[in-house]
């Protein structure tokens, strides 16, 4: 207890010490092994780690297998020639938008099937005619046909491996020419092709008995898993755990033990803030990746664009976290920042369906006695123009109403998270080729994910510079 | 000096929690700080501590203005009901605060160390602090405090929760780091201990500095003396200059003499000729003396007349 040589340190200090000097790294490095400690000590991450097993588990008890289907796709490869789409968006422009593109001649597959197996992997026999105004029109060769059949847009549905003019002559004089032809699959056909999905053996089916389009299944899979019902619940779990860091450190008599160090207390605040951001991000970045293994071991398909998913969940926890910040420093209690957060999260969810809503009443205003947009996709899968009906009398579109005035003003006021969403939504729509009205809103003007980054990042840094103020002022 | 404080006040609100306190420190002192609960001692601590900007006055540490960086490496502190985050082990937790304290990795690994075999933790590092006891707890608070070699510790109710050989070796601690040209105050309700520790001491009431001085002043001699015969005093017997009243249900008296009474010899430097006089006169009367003893202000009688309400006693 009395050993005088016990404090080296105090010696030196006779001798005259070199002052240390805090340091930005030191302290940061310091914040970031304590944020660990706590949440490591919340004990959710082995359960995290777990549910996220379990969920690989899971998947990868599922079958996903081709299903017979394959002549509608030649139709559709058949139908598209009679357009050039090269570089075209086929889910969002209408076959107005390409008008100036069409050839003048109609192609149609007369007559088909399979050589070895109606599977995606399987080759098939078939006849193209095609269809021209004579003396306008032009006969084509058959490289001519090879060059263009099966793609579209940016897609490659078909490849033909042989082909062979079997019209008379006759017949190419009034205007029709008739090819045998071979083709094998292209390497975007299996996205469009009908898998059916199973999970636990044949014990459940996910995808109907006919299947979907692999596309379809893959997006649907990428988007439950990563930015809807898994992003969801490993958010919710993340705003439970974070909630108690800024209380914990702010009660009293351990906050004073803080204080007193030579830092400035914003340093405290900001950098509990980016550990527990970093923690998370590492969190999401665990799932994000299961989800893209998952949907690649399962589908084979390895498209990267769900790992868009990471930054905008990250942004969007980001902002979670900063009210949460707020919360725990204004009220010093875990309960008040976790329900505010979540409070604040299901507000924001609200007013961002409520503004779609608004927005697509906008839109159909707008488009009243029009025909109904319809996308290339959608023509030449055969959809129907549909015209835009007028509201019935007497009733107003909904951006009009009072509640609809109040959405729209609101959420201007609002961080658009709902974009962020959409941005990984409309990129997984587009490795996916999925079309739709649904993909055509989130193409619209009206989403703006650079808008929605940079509001949500504006009100992040405001309720962090809030909480600094509060926090560097209050006396303890 | 140390702590150099000037008509310091603090307000919250309406509420005065330091009302014009002045206060000087010089260095390698043992400081006791006294009061009543509000008294204003905490307030006065985390004044100088940079964590609560007075209202008024002026509050100097190490020469420098309070609250600077540079004064706060030099400050340890042991907070009062300290909640030290209980997720920590105690080698993770004096790494985080030696850090923060700018303490090089390799040199706080190693004080670290030290400080935990000194206080008697070692042995223990691979609990958390959940599982601590009260007494541990508070050795590893001290431990926080010392950490970084500070020249000014304030400290509040350190020993709170320890065992009585622990509080010995907090003492022996503390009184080696005044030895060694270190500060320290001390927040505390154990009077005695205050007492037996302190160097000098200073009692705060609402806001206001009652009285400061050393240890040895304010527990000076009283002119009372504690006596015992083998028998009852005769109601016969008077001794001018005395006043006589029972004490301790009635087993001994308390004899208090006025120094002036003029009487006899010179008197001695500690003012003790009267009670000579007194026990010759009682002996005289044929009483025998069985027990006699000078009576002293303590710390607590001080503490108490001035809890009550009045000034110096």
């Amino acid at each position: 207890m009395n050993d005088p040589d016990r404090f080296p340190r105090k010696q030196a200090d006779a001798a005259g010490r070199v002052t240390v000097r805090p340091m930005l790294p030191r302290t940061f490095a310091a914040m970031l092994r304590d944020t660990w400690r706590e949440f490591l000590d919340a004990k959710v991450l082995y359960l995290l780690l777990l549910a996220i097993a379990l969920l690989f588990g899971a998947a990868l008890t599922g079958r996903i297998e081709p299903q017979p289907g394959g002549r509608q796709y030649l139709d559709i490869a058949a139908r598209a020639m009679a357009a050039d789409l090269d570089g075209i968006d086929i889910a969002t422009q209408t076959m107005g938008d390409v008008a100036g593109r069409l050839n003048g001649s109609m192609y149609a597959i007369t007559a088909a099937e399979p050589i070895a197996a109606d599977l995606p992997e399987g080759h098939w026999k078939a006849t193209l005619t095609r269809t021209f105004i004579p003396l306008v029109g032009v006969p084509e060769s058959g490289e001519e046909i090879t060059d263009r059949f099966g793609k579209i847009a940016d897609g490659q549905l078909w490849t033909i491996t042989e082909i062979r003019e079997t019209g008379t002559e006759w017949a190419r004089k009034i205007g029709s020419q008739t090819w045998e032809m071979a083709v094998a699959p292209g390497r975007d056909l299996r996205l469009l092709w009908p898998h059916r999905f199973t999970l636990f053996g044949d014990s459940i089916e996910l995808a109907g008995t006919k299947g979907a389009p692999l596309g379809l299944e893959v997006l649907i899979l990428q988007k439950l898993l990563a930015t809807g019902l898994g992003g969801t619940i490993l958010l919710l779990v993340s705003v439970a755990v974070t909630a108690a860091f800024v209380p914990n450190m702010v009660r009293k008599g351990t906050l004073e033990l803080l204080l007193v160090r030579p830092i400035p207390r914003w340093q405290l605040l900001v950098f509990k803030y980016v550990g527990a951001l970093l923690l998370v991000a590492g969190l999401l970045g665990i799932l994000v990746l299961a989800v893209w293994l998952i949907t690649g071991i399962l589908a084979n398909v390895w498209s990267p664009g769900v790992l868009l998913a990471l930054p905008s969940l990250l942004v969007f926890f980001a902002l979670l976290l900063s009210v949460s910040v707020l919360t725990g420093v204004i009220t010093r209690s875990v309960i008040s920042a976790m329900l505010v957060t979540v409070a604040y999260w299901a507000i924001l969810f609200i007013a961002g369906q409520m503004n779609n809503v608004a927005v697509e009443s906008r839109i159909r205003e707008a488009n009243v006695g029009k025909m109904r947009p319809t996308s290339i996709a959608e023509s030449i899968r055969g959809r129907q123009p549909q015209r835009v009906e007028p509201l019935k009398a007497g009733r107003k579109p909904f951006y009009q109403t009072t509640i609809g005035r109040i959405t729209e003003g609101v959420y201007a006021f609002l961080p658009h998270t709902e974009d962020l969403d959409n941005l990984v939504d409309r990129q997984l729509m587009r490795d996916f080729a999925v079309a739709g009205p649904f993909r055509a809103l989130m193409e619209s003007a009206s989403f703006s994910w650079e808008k929605g980054l940079g509001l949500t990042l504006l009100h992040t840094v405001a309720y962090l510079g809030i909480a600094c103020t509060i926090f560097s002022r209050r006396d303890p | 000096m140390v702590v150099s404080v000037k008509q310091l006040e603090k307000h919250y609100g309406v509420n005065r929690a330091l009302g014009g306190v002045s206060l000087d420190v010089e260095p390698a002192t043992l400081f006791g700080l006294l009061g009543q609960n509000g008294a204003g001692k905490t307030t006065l601590i985390k004044i100088l501590l940079g964590l609560v900007a007075p209202t008024a006055g002026e509050a100097s540490l190490l020469g420098q203005p309070v609250g600077t960086f540079s004064a706060r490496r030099e400050v340890g502190y042991l907070p009062e009901d300290h909640r030290l985050p209980e997720y920590h082990t105690s080698t993770s937790l004096l790494d985080l605060y030696g850090a923060l304290q700018g303490i090089p990795r390799r040199e706080r690994r190693r004080r670290a160390a030290e400080l935990l075999d000194l206080l008697g933790l070692a042995g223990r590092e691979k609990l958390r602090i959940r599982g601590y006891s009260k007494g541990m707890k508070q050795r590893l608070g001290l431990a926080q405090a010392l950490l970084h070699g500070p020249r000014v510790l304030f400290l509040d109710e350190p020993t709170d929760g320890v065992d009585p050989v622990g509080r010995k070796e907090i003492r022996d601690l503390l009184l080696e780091e005044r030895r060694r040209g270190v500060t320290v105050f001390i927040n505390s309700h154990l009077l005695g201990e205050v007492e037996q520790l302190c160097d000098r001491v200073a009692i705060l009431r609402k806001g206001k500095l009652m009285v400061t001085g050393t240890v040895a002043d304010l527990t000076r001699q009283k002119a009372s003396w504690l006596v015992a015969f083998d028998r009852e005093v005769p109601t016969s017997f008077h001794f001018p200059g005395a006043s006589i009243a029972a004490v301790e249900g009635g087993s001994r008296l308390r004899v208090s003499l006025d120094p002036a009474d003029g009487q006899g010899p010179a008197p001695a430097a500690d003012g003790s000729e009267g009670i000579d006089r007194f026990v010759a006169a009682a002996s005289a009367a044929g009483l025998r003396l069985r027990h006699l003893e000078r009576e002293r202000a303590t710390l607590e009688d001080l503490y108490l007349a001035i809890a009550d309400g009045g000034g110096t006693p």
